[in-house]
């Protein structure tokens, strides 16, 4: 098991650099760059901002430095649009926040998407059963750039019961509207798996033995069925978890929030090249991280993995 | 426990609900003359939306809008927009005298003012200020700003001066460079017989004492060359003359120390410029010129913005900082003017999505928001309301035509596609716009003669395109079509406004001249490349803010060096320019500078479209803030007023 984890670990640095370097070489072929606007620069000036960040070196030169920073003191350097704000520090400080949209999201879609997937279920084919998976469909089909601003026109802007956008710490209001937009989705997805997974059970032999031994209807649901049933939902969570605690552009877009995500998109459209490299590569390294312990939990469960 | 069964939930539910909707409808329509609620806050801060996350808080460092205003709440300059006409008011120089042909200044600084952290300000830190402004290591993006002042421009590039080993001496500009104009009089030696400042009126003080610097400055101008030796190598090679005069001597850098700025003691300033320049003192105010705390910056270097670390000088000091949430600045009890200011503390909001910030205001987290939140599909209800911000910006909205390339280096088809734009009609499609056919402004500049350029006049237009080698046919529908004419294109940066302009001006040119022109959108970065280096066949999306309430500061972008983006220049266009800049008298000035803008225009290398307009919201309750033309605001002045008597019907007049 110990040599199955660090040969996963030993594959996942040389992909890292690989995700480095190509973000690099992308960054520096994009047209542009950070300090660029409206009025345009003097080329004296131009001459001093490049000076400045080290843009006046060679390729190779200012390739190595990257590298040697992030591999060797795991330094991303400093945002050149942000001046004097390290990307180390904006990612610490923005990804409590992407992760606690996340995880509310997720947890919120767990509970609904299971009770509402169980349910559906338990009466399929019932006007519960139609009806909740009308709304699943509904869940997937509706883009949240498109739930989002229907959420703030009737919650905020028609009723004036919640906040329209901001972060305002953790807990609080403003949080409702964005974990419920970000999670319709995820809801929607897990009721539509637990009712798949859960149909199939009910239909098993040992879920017949346990009605036969003469258990109640809700020993059998919860203690029996369920159990079986989640296991799509469950291999389901590790990469959707790693995408959520990572920041989800359009939803921290759309309610302003200060998270990871946010970051990203105007790190790229300011061609902030420290930034872009820092977030992807953190964003690499989450989805690594979250694939591996997949991989490892199905080690776990089913030895030949292992040997393989 | 009673159980409750799921109807009886249901109902219980809808109940609540369309309880608190009837309750909240009757709340939003008690105010339905504004747009949305109208509640003041608890205590007295100002909720305010200032657009695009700040860059820094380092005043050098930033060129954009939404810092300016920032700066304005923690940093002072000389001088200060007024909240009107943002014209320059005395701020940390309490009066200021110029000398007789504009070329130097005396700023007599307010005792009594002091950082944040009680240290006293004087005149060296104006000296430090400026001298950081210009140093190369800084790469301030506004150093551009100061470069009148004399020899920050050579400074700011790394130039040296050349310097006979054998007396001292400098090689002096004028002796090898027949562009060189004659010296001011900041340039010419003192004659102590004569008072440079009679201008100044018998009231003002008399000027200071000469010292040895103003001595020094007092000299013509003094050669600079290149400081890398690559271009000073490639600029001699071409110029036998100066190559020769500049063997065996010695290159001194120029040094912060050589700019023309000077502490004549700890209230005086002297500065001196390169040429006559009558509108120094009102881009005084701009940001590169806001003072920065000399210890602090050496002591923390870059990291001399956090909250941690920052000494200020303004109204309103830092108190909590997070980025892409919120800068919170408190009143500075330490400031010269502490009586003054109203407000207990400004939040700034780092936002740009322009409905989710009027969604903010809407529902009244938020009391005031930047200059074009209003997106354009919601002015029809927004300016209706009493809250609503509507006036003239000192801004325009332009077309740039690449004028090396053909078709469009012939000046009768740039005209004919002028004249085949209908201004009024884009005006009033875009609905809060004044038509523009000059390239200043209409309305900010009192007493500019504004010229005025070609009107619509298609009948014309197709006539010049026929004498220009295109006939246009009039097909048999009525429409028009030009078969002759090469393909051309319109280029935009990718946003939903300008892809809508780009096919009003595609329409009316299919229209009008039967062209199609073709449109090409790229992202932002990408466009300012393509512009900035001619890589387009046809035109751009233009858009010019003044940087000082001049004309010449729409005018000096197709000067030599300027940022026209349409690869016209002219020297006679330059030289009308500099005698206009010359001229002391300013209604005089006005009407050379309107010569040369007239004289522009007609070259034609740019479309004017219209003169901006402000279009921003704030609640009736924020007093104290005005919808001028540059949405700069100084905050000392800005309170929440709870009297509703008092409150703000319709925008507030700019009326002095």
């Amino acid at each position: 098991m110990v040599r199955f984890i660090i040969r996963r670990l030993l594959i996942t640095i040389p992909t890292i650099i690989v995700v480095i370097t190509l973000t690099w070489a992308l960054v520096k072929l994009a047209p542009g760059n950070f300090y660029s606007g409206e009025k345009r620069l003097p080329p004296a000036i131009e001459k001093n901002i490049r000076e400045k960040y080290g843009l006046d070196k060679p390729w190779y030169q200012q390739y190595a430095k990257t590298m040697a920073n992030i591999l060797l003191h795991f330094d991303f350097g400093t945002s050149l649009r942000f001046e004097g704000q390290s990307v180390n520090t904006i990612i610490r400080r923005s990804l409590p926040v992407s992760a606690a949209v996340g995880i509310l999201a997720y947890l919120l879609a767990l509970v609904v998407g299971i009770t509402v997937g169980s349910i559906a279920a338990l009466k399929q084919n019932s006007r519960w059963d139609y009806a909740s998976m009308a709304l699943a469909m509904l869940g997937i089909s509706i883009p949240n750039f498109v739930l989002g601003p229907i959420l703030v026109l009737v919650f905020s802007l028609s009723l004036y019961w919640l906040p329209p956008s901001r972060w305002n710490g953790f807990p609080s209001i403003n949080l409702i509207l964005p974990v419920l937009t970000l999670s319709a989705i995820y809801m929607a997805y897990i009721a539509r798996l637990t009712r798949a997974g859960m149909l199939e059970v009910l239909r098993s032999d040992y879920i017949r033995t346990a009605r036969a031994k003469g258990l109640s209807e809700r020993d059998v649901v919860i203690k029996h069925a369920l159990r079986g049933g989640l296991m799509p939902v469950v291999s389901y969570t590790g990469p959707a978890l790693a995408f959520l605690l990572t920041g989800t552009v359009v939803v921290e877009r759309i309610f302003a929030l200060p998270g990871l995500g946010n970051y990203f998109i105007q790190a790229s459209l300011n061609r902030d090249e420290p930034l872009i490299i820092g977030i992807v590569a953190f964003i690499s390294i989450t989805l690594l991280l979250m694939n591996m312990l997949v991989d490892i939990v199905y080690a776990y469960l089913d030895p030949r993995v292992r040997y393989q | 426990m009673v159980p409750v069964t799921l109807k009886q939930f249901s109902a219980l539910v809808l109940l609540a609900a369309m309880a608190y909707s009837t309750l909240s409808c009757a709340v939003a329509s008690s105010s339905e003359a504004y747009f949305g609620t109208t509640t003041p806050p608890a205590r007295n801060i100002l909720r305010y939306v200032t657009g695009d996350e700040p860059e820094s808080l380092d005043p050098a460092i930033s060129n954009g809008q939404p810092e300016a205003r920032i700066y304005m709440a923690l940093f002072e300059g000389l001088v200060e927009y007024n909240p009107k006409t943002l014209g320059p008011d005395p701020e940390l120089a309490t009066h200021w005298s110029t000398n007789d042909d504009s070329s130097e200044f005396i700023f007599y600084l307010r005792r009594g003012a002091r950082w944040s952290n009680g240290d006293p300000i004087n005149a060296n830190d104006f000296v430090y200020t400026f001298r950081r402004a210009f140093a190369k290591e800084t790469a301030s993006r506004n150093a551009y700003m100061g470069y009148s002042i004399k020899y920050a421009q050579p400074f700011n590039e790394g130039q040296v001066f050349v310097r006979d080993k054998s007396n001292g001496t400098f090689l002096l500009a004028k002796d090898f460079d027949q562009l060189v104009p004659a010296e001011p009089l900041s340039g010419s030696p003192i004659d102590p017989n004569k008072n440079e400042y009679q201008q100044a009126g018998k009231d003002s003080e008399p000027p200071p004492a000469n010292t040895p610097f103003h001595e020094a400055m007092h000299t013509p101008l003094r050669l600079t060359l290149p400081g890398d030796e690559k271009s000073r190598t490639k600029l001699l090679n071409s110029d036998a003359k100066l190559k020769a005069a500049v063997a065996n001597k010695e290159l001194v850098p120029v040094k912060a120390e050589d700019l023309g700025i000077e502490a004549v003691d700890d209230y005086t300033l002297r500065v001196s410029l390169t040429s006559p320049s009558p509108f120094f003192v009102k881009a005084l105010a701009h940001q590169v010129f806001r003072l920065v705390p000399q210890k602090t910056v050496e002591n923390w270097g870059e990291q001399w913005t956090q909250p941690e670390h920052i000494v200020t000088c303004g109204p309103f000091k830092v108190k909590t900082w997070r980025p892409y949430d919120k800068l919170v600045v408190e009143r500075d009890p330490m400031y010269w003017d502490a009586a003054t200011v109203k407000l207990d503390e400004i939040y700034f909001y780092p936002m740009s999505d322009n409905p989710t910030i009027m969604n903010l205001y809407k529902v009244g987290d938020v009391d005031a928001v930047l200059n074009h939140t209003v997106p354009n599909a919601w002015l029809d209800i927004v300016r209706t309301k009493q809250d609503y911000m509507d006036g003239v910006e000192a801004s325009i909205d332009y077309l740039i035509i690449n004028t090396t390339k053909a078709p469009m280096n012939d000046v009768r088809v740039r005209r004919a596609f002028n004249m085949s734009v209908d201004k009024e009609a884009w005006a009033a499609w875009r609905k809060v716009v004044k038509p523009l056919t000059a390239f200043t402004p209409t309305g900010i500049f009192a007493g500019y003669p504004q010229p005025t350029g070609d009107a619509f006049n298609t009948e014309e237009a197709r006539k010049l395109l026929g004498e220009a080698g295109y006939p246009v046919m009039k097909n048999g529908d009525g429409s028009y079509s030009c078969p002759k004419f090469p393909s051309i294109e319109f280029i935009y940066n990718t946003q939903e406004s300008n892809k809508a302009m780009a096919e009003w001006m595609q329409a009316q040119w299919k229209q009008n001249l039967g062209i199609t022109v073709t449109l090409r959108n790229m992202d932002w970065k990408t466009f300012l490349v393509a512009r900035a280096k001619l890589d387009f066949n046809g035109f751009g999306r233009g858009a010019w803010g003044a940087d000082y309430m001049d004309p010449f500061s729409f005018l000096s972008l197709f000067t030599e060096g300027g940022d026209s983006g349409t690869g016209w220049t002219d020297p006679k266009y330059s030289d009308m320019i500099d005698r206009a800049n010359r001229t002391l008298d300013p209604n005089e000035r006005y009407r050379l500078l309107a010569e040369a803008e007239a004289f522009m225009l007609k070259a034609q290398p740019v479309i004017p479209l219209d003169t901006g307009s402000v279009n921003w919201v704030k609640k009736p309750y924020v007093k104290g803030m005005y919808p001028n033309a540059g949405s700069l605001f100084a905050w000392k002045y800005v309170y929440i007023e709870r009297d509703q008597a008092k409150w703000d019907f319709k925008a507030p007049s700019l009326a002095e």
